[in-house]
């Protein structure tokens, strides 16, 4: 079961600077004629911890992190950063819209595409 | 002024995370981000209580299911696999995430207690938590006078 996660759209974000120092997150980018995907991992992030923002043609992902507490370590390889990664939205994309939700730290954005720039088929009749 | 033995420690464990940096770097298989290579994923941090050494690894996507965890031999074994197909339909513009069978083995820092040991996952974090076996826990020794 994956959680909604409420997209900020244009209005005044939550916090401007939801997180301090933050690593990027990878991504993957996928589109098809009605929308486009993008999925990013970040793992020890829960769902109400994920912010998702729209502001000015701008799509910004950030989370933040539980903490691992403070035990000696044996063995480190990664860091437990907070993430946050932003991208510019394209054009045809209906900001209004996009909708995100968090499953496993991994959050999945939708970006719809505005009714306009979907492919058409334009008949052609014989003149 | 060298005042002792141990004045030197600071400066070889500096050249030995440099040495770790470097064979990062002149890795054979470097070139192939760290993500994609079943050796090294995923990312593990240990970290040792008094009473257990709890393992965290980053397995973002993976529920419940999708992790085996074994204790054997004195090593953790953590085996599964990730997928990340792009959905069917869909152009691909960007791929960071690769999809990654893995089997890791971590050779455990001491001797454990198996029937305890305990796994949870939450948000794309394995915890493994390996209690110490108890004859290996610190013992106060009572110093009798005669």
């Amino acid at each position: 079961m994956s959680d909604t996660i409420a997209v900020q759209n244009n209005g005044v974000a939550r916090n401007k600077q939801y997180v301090q120092r933050a690593i990027t997150p990878p991504v993957d980018v996928f589109e098809n004629a009605d929308e486009v995907l993008v999925v990013a991992d970040v793992p020890g992030a829960a769902s109400d911890q994920i912010d998702v923002r729209v502001e000015n043609g701008t799509l910004t992902l950030e989370a933040r992190r539980a903490e691992e507490g403070a035990a000696p370590a044996v063995a480190r390889e990664y860091d437990a950063a907070d993430y946050a990664r932003t991208f510019r939205i394209p054009a045809g994309v209906d900001a209004a819209n996009i909708s995100a939700e968090a499953k496993n730290g991994t959050v999945l954005v939708r970006l719809p595409k505005i009714a306009a720039v979907k492919p058409r088929k334009i008949p052609v009749r014989a003149g | 002024m060298l005042t002792g033995w141990r004045d030197f420690d600071e400066a070889l464990r500096t050249i030995d995370r440099l040495h770790r940096h470097i064979d990062v770097v002149f890795d054979d298989r470097a070139g192939v981000p760290r993500g994609w290579r079943r050796e090294t994923w995923p990312a593990v941090n240990v970290v040792e209580t008094k009473e257990a050494f709890v393992y965290r690894a980053e397995v973002p996507g993976l529920g419940e299911g999708d992790v085996v965890v074994q204790v054997e031999d004195g090593a953790l074994l953590l085996r599964g696999e990730r997928k990340t197909e792009a959905p069917k339909g869909y152009e691909v513009h960007l791929r960071e995430r690769a999809p990654v069978a893995f089997a890791r083995k971590f050779p455990l820092p001491g001797r454990v207690d198996a029937e305890g040991v305990t796994a949870t996952m939450k948000d794309g974090i394995l915890t493994v938590t390996l209690p110490k076996a108890k004859d290996t826990l610190p013992r106060q020794i009572a110093v009798k006078a005669l």
